[in-house]
């Protein structure tokens, strides 16, 4: 093989790997706008916490309604920690999401009403079986802020009323949209 | 002029004195020697130290201006800097400066961590935390194979090792996957011919083998890898002529897999034995004869080290057996009788071994002398 043969080959080598890794990345962002775009939106209401614990270095931690679910409506085998698991919510009369029933397989829910949210499981049932209630990370409890206006953040759900609008996929993925204030949507997050 | 240089020199010019290397034979060894590059020269490890500093730098430029930017520009930035990396890389395979390049590419991997770390950051996902460091080792991997590169291969075995630690801390499980993704850049390292490579597979997956007793059956299981341990021991003493034929590896093989068989023994008699488990609880009977299995399996070793002069395994069993000794010491440790019985029972083992050697070496001795 000629010098510039090989030199061409290299290239063409690093080339290939840079645009490999660049694909993942584009991949990464270009699935997330796409979910932020067309996905359905519902919004979830954030409960207080324990302060403390609501700001960790730069990201405020959401905890939600629908983070706990009920164990009864859990169908067949033991749920082990981290198992992927399909969450349906209803929405209630006054309008809030609950958690009606949870399951392995993603269930298709099309009425105005009725949403799935895939989650995580943060518990195993073979190793807790008397917990009256299990629950589920769906990807949303981290929101990452800018320096300092963590203790902003904070206080927020002890004073008014901070509720998450999320985007929800075909999937069921769940990703954050936007914070809302008191009514408002405040902290809309920009798609690039 | 390095270690190993300056010893043959020396011996060479006893040799030749002696008569046993002529003139020409010594000046081609010393030709030989002299064309000989040392492996890791000082410059690449200064471009090395080099690539990680301008790291740092740029890291905390970047992160005094991060709030302050839009998500494009943060992505703009990510990106060029990836291909910055590689663009470099590119241009010192080309002048064949191949340790500077790769420094460069191990920027360019560091830069690819980074970038989905931070891109997760930025639009709040969160997903499975271990599969960002997944996607992060098969980049690694493919960089290691298409540039042959064995920074490359060292980082993809890191975060490996990471990735499966991840993931057991989340799932509790014994983590299979973490297998086919080894064997994989396993399989890299032995293509390169990159023996150090080698060493990092078998560090890596002893890191995966020797908790994975916490994880399967009753989460008790370290018979299991101690069975392994000794098992591949096994292989590695008597398949060592057919493994050798294939790939020289017979002898680390052994020395780790007595480290991997030891350190479940050891997990059994002194961490997981009832101090925090629940469970399990070693009558001072059961501990007797675990802690005499142990003693006699590394004596075993030891014996065959010396036969074989392994000294990499020679040395492992002699620190495996001054941990178990050390270890019974201390446990043991609160009647006098049971204190003064046990350094009877190890000056015993000791002086057996010091005899078991002696007589190994005298019966080598004549045979290395008739050979010469």
């Amino acid at each position: 093989m000629s010098p510039s043969r090989k030199t061409l080959l290299t290239v063409l080598a690093v080339a290939a790997v840079a645009l490999a890794q660049t694909a993942v990345l584009a991949y990464m962002v270009i699935e997330r706008i796409q979910l932020l775009r067309s996905g359905r939106e519902i919004v979830l209401p954030v409960l207080p916490y324990d302060p403390r614990d609501l700001f960790r270095g730069e990201y405020v931690f959401l905890n939600y309604a629908v983070t706990r679910v009920p164990l009864a409506a859990i169908d067949g085998q033991p749920i082990r920690r981290n198992d992927t698991l399909y969450v349906t919510l209803e929405k209630s009369a006054e309008g809030e999401w609950r958690p009606v029933a949870v399951s392995r397989t993603l269930k298709r829910e099309d009425g105005p009403d009725r949403i799935v949210l895939k989650g995580r499981a943060l518990w195993d049932t073979a190793l807790h079986p008397t917990w009256g209630v299990g629950t589920v990370r769906y990807g949303i409890e981290r929101y990452f802020v800018r320096q300092g206006e963590g203790p902003k953040l904070e206080a927020l759900p002890r004073e008014r009323k901070l509720a998450v609008l999320v985007a929800v996929g075909g999937d069921g993925t769940a990703a954050i949209k936007g914070l809302i204030i008191d009514g408002k949507l405040q902290y809309e997050e920009p798609l690039l | 002029m390095s270690w190993y240089r300056t010893m043959v020199e020396r011996d060479l010019a006893r040799w030749q004195s002696a008569g046993w290397v002529s003139d020409a034979g010594a000046a081609a060894i010393r030709a030989e020697l002299a064309a000989r590059k040392s492996p890791i020269g000082a410059a690449g490890v200064l471009a090395i130290l080099g690539a990680v500093l301008f790291g740092f730098a740029a890291m905390s430029f970047v992160a005094a201006n991060w709030n302050e930017m839009s998500k494009l520009a943060r992505l703009t930035l990510l990106v060029g800097a990836l291909w910055a990396c590689y663009g470099v890389a590119a241009w010192l395979f080309a002048r064949q400066l191949a340790g500077f390049a790769n420094a460069a590419v191990l920027g360019g991997i560091a830069v690819y961590g980074a970038s989905i770390m931070l891109i997760a950051q930025m639009y709040h996902m969160e997903g499975n935390p271990p599969d960002a460091v997944l996607f992060w080792a098969l980049g690694a991997l493919l960089a290691a194979i298409l540039l042959r590169s064995n920074a490359a291969l060292a980082a993809t075995f890191v975060l490996l090792a990471v990735w499966t630690g991840m993931e057991r801390g989340l799932n509790v499980t014994a983590h299979w996957p973490f297998l086919v993704a080894w064997a994989a850049t396993t399989a890299a390292a032995v293509w390169l011919a990159w023996r150090p490579g080698l060493h990092l597979a078998a560090l890596c997956l002893a890191s995966w083998l020797v908790p994975l007793g916490y994880y399967i059956l009753d989460l008790h299981a370290h018979w299991v890898v101690a069975a392994i341990g000794v098992a591949a021991a096994v292989v590695a003493a008597a398949g060592a002529p057919v493994i050798d034929r294939w790939l020289r590896v017979s002898q680390p093989l052994l020395a780790y897999a007595v480290a991997v068989g030891f350190a479940a023994l050891f997990t059994m008699q002194f961490i997981d034995d009832g101090l925090i488990g629940y469970r399990i609880r070693l009558t001072a009977g059961e501990h007797g004869a675990l802690a005499g299995l142990t003693l006699a399996l590394l004596v075993a070793a030891m014996y065959w080290a010396i036969r074989t002069d392994n000294r990499g395994a020679l040395w492992v069993a002699y620190i495996a057996f001054a941990t178990e000794i050390i270890a019974l010491y201390i446990k043991m440790l609160g009647t006098l009788i049971n204190t003064s019985l046990f350094f009877l029972s190890a000056a015993v083992v000791v002086t057996a071994l010091a005899w078991l050697a002696y007589r190994l070496h005298h019966r080598q001795t004549p045979a290395t002398g008739a050979a010469t």
